[in-house]
């Protein structure tokens, strides 16, 4: 008898669906009155997503407070990259005692993001900043160098529509 | 007038149910499988081989790329066995939140595995509450490492850095909504009539039958023996973390369903003893600048979220790099019970049973 009602009458199912309706009902009654919204999805293209300090976006290199490169050729982040993506070549200038790269290139096809560059720098002068939007249409706007109008090593590259700048 | 025939069928690689890019040669009687030939090797990239041409270091990069559900299991592994194999001793606040972020990541995993396995089967709903779940253990490891999927989270010796501000908050937050969500999980399946038809009594491996094919994990557990490398092995900090090994002997996909349910709810249990007893310290061991191997040779098994996860490294004296480096991956092995599984049974069971092994291909084809 039991297992008669049991199939007549689908507790299990509708339990199922009273969950489901609960949370509809919760976010759509709720949808534009709470500060603290209940729905967990984001507007992401319209809407800048909220990223982590410690993201890893693209490779970058700093300058110090007189706008001198900070990179001195040691080539730590050469050596340490597991796709070698990283190639410096090095050179002299005048009034600085250590060296100074002339050509800094970095192949973002094929990087992965893993972080080991920054690691291996004793000297603070490359991070991986917010930048996530990288997609572009021709090859070569992945080779990013310090030469060069496009190449731009220093600062965001200049690709995607959304481009969302490190802001903290 | 009708032809007793036998019919071969290829199901995959583009199936969407298949995980990824398994093929299966099926040799169908009308709707019986009588010969099933999984065919492997569409995301092969050398793994392996590319570990032994790289540093110590540098090879984490690859175990990512694995089991890409479960990056940080991968990291884990490869981290302890380059330690094993070098003696270094790694500072236990570094142990503890190894510990919590592996913990986290069999969420992750497991998670991800209940959505994929209930699209499979019919259950649409319950994707979109154990998604919601996942995104924010990815957002716990995007604070911790920068990454949510190929994570790098670990550095031979220790951790690159330590816990991110307000990190504990964010765990403790998750950790207190988390059981009400399995319960939600389990409203929508555990009594579902439709999700018991199409799992009860498919798919069954037997204990000795998975004992004999080597199969690990929460299919084994499922048929029966309690065996778990977090207890038979302890590794990280699982010796001091008091949690049980659920286990089921029905040895079909609903046994499974309730072993990976009731793991889920002892990793949240472990989560919070981690949160609780996190010791004060350094992260990083004092390392030398170049690992240098000598003759020397390390297994080493972690228990993965889909089974025993062992990598195996020989040292050549004075080298760089791993003079050889396997991985005994625990999806590998589980896919070879599938034959043995399926054979026998209807079409549409191959769907339940893929998804109940929890294949990921990246980690079978490496």
């Amino acid at each position: 008898m039991r297992t008669f009602l049991k199939t007549l009458f689908p507790v299990d199912i509708f339990k199922g669906m009273k969950l489901t309706g609960t949370h509809f009902a919760k976010v759509f009654a709720t949808a534009n009155r709470r500060k603290v919204k209940l729905h967990v999805t984001e507007e992401y293209p319209e809407v800048p997503v909220k990223l982590a300090p410690r993201f890893r976006g693209r490779l970058t290199m700093l300058k110090d407070e007189q706008g001198e490169i900070k990179c001195v050729c040691c080539l730590a982040c050469e050596k340490i990259c597991p796709t070698q993506v990283i190639t410096i070549e090095s050179g002299k200038k005048e009034g600085r005692k250590t060296k100074i790269p002339t050509r800094y290139d970095f192949e973002m096809e094929r990087c992965i993001f893993c972080e080991f560059c920054v690691e291996s720098c004793g000297f603070d002068s490359i991070i991986l900043n917010h930048q996530f939007e990288l997609a572009a249409y021709n090859r070569e706007d992945f080779s990013i160098g310090m030469l060069g109008e496009s190449q731009n090593m220093f600062g965001l590259t200049p690709v995607g529509k959304f481009s969302y700048s490190d802001e903290d | 007038m009708f032809k007793n025939e036998e019919m071969e069928i290829n199901m995959g690689p583009q199936h969407p149910s298949t995980h990824g890019v398994l093929r299966l040669k099926l040799k169908l009687d009308g709707e019986i499988i009588t010969k099933c030939t999984p065919c492997i090797g569409y995301l092969h990239r050398g793994v392996e081989k590319i570990c032994e041409n790289k540093s110590f270091f540098q090879g984490q990069v690859w175990t990512d790329r694995m089991d890409y559900t479960s990056a940080i299991a991968n990291n884990l592994g490869w981290a302890e066995s380059i330690e094993k194999l070098f003696g270094i001793t790694v500072p236990r606040r570094a142990v503890y939140i190894r510990t919590l972020l592996n913990e986290f990541n069999r969420l992750a995993s497991h998670l991800i595995w209940l959505a994929t396995h209930g699209l499979d089967i019919g259950a649409m709903t319950v994707f979109i509450y154990t998604f919601r779940e996942r995104e924010a253990i990815l957002d716990i490891f995007d604070a911790f490492c920068g990454s949510r999927l190929t994570t790098t989270a670990f550095r031979i010796g220790g951790l690159r850095e330590d816990l991110p501000p307000g990190f504990e908050k964010k765990v403790r937050d998750f950790l207190a909504k988390f059981p009400d969500c399995i319960n939600e999980y389990e409203t929508l399946l555990t009594e579902n009539r439709i999700w018991k038809k199409r799992t009860i009594g498919v798919g069954i491996l037997k204990a000795e039958d998975a004992i004999a094919m080597g199969v690990t994990g929460p299919v084994l557990r499922a048929a029966g023996v309690p065996y778990d490398i977090r207890k038979a092995f302890p590794y990280a900090a699982y010796s001091e973390m008091d949690f049980e090994i659920p286990t089921r002997t029905e040895a079909d996909t609903y046994a499974r369903y309730q072993v990976r349910l009731e793991e889920m709810r002892q990793s949240a249990r472990i989560i919070q003893q981690c949160i609780d007893g996190l010791p004060e310290g350094p992260v990083m061991a004092k390392l030398p600048k170049v690992l240098r191997s000598e003759v020397n040779e390390v297994y080493h098994p972690t228990e993965a979220p889909k089974g025993e996860l062992g990598y195996y490294l020989v040292g050549e004296k004075g080298s760089l790099n791993p003079y050889r480096f396997h991985v005994r991956a625990p999806g590998f092995i589980n896919l070879q019970a599938l034959p043995m599984m399926i054979e026998g049974g209807l079409v549409a069971d191959v769907i339940a049973t893929i998804g109940t092994l929890d294949v990921v291909l990246g980690e079978i084809d490496r």
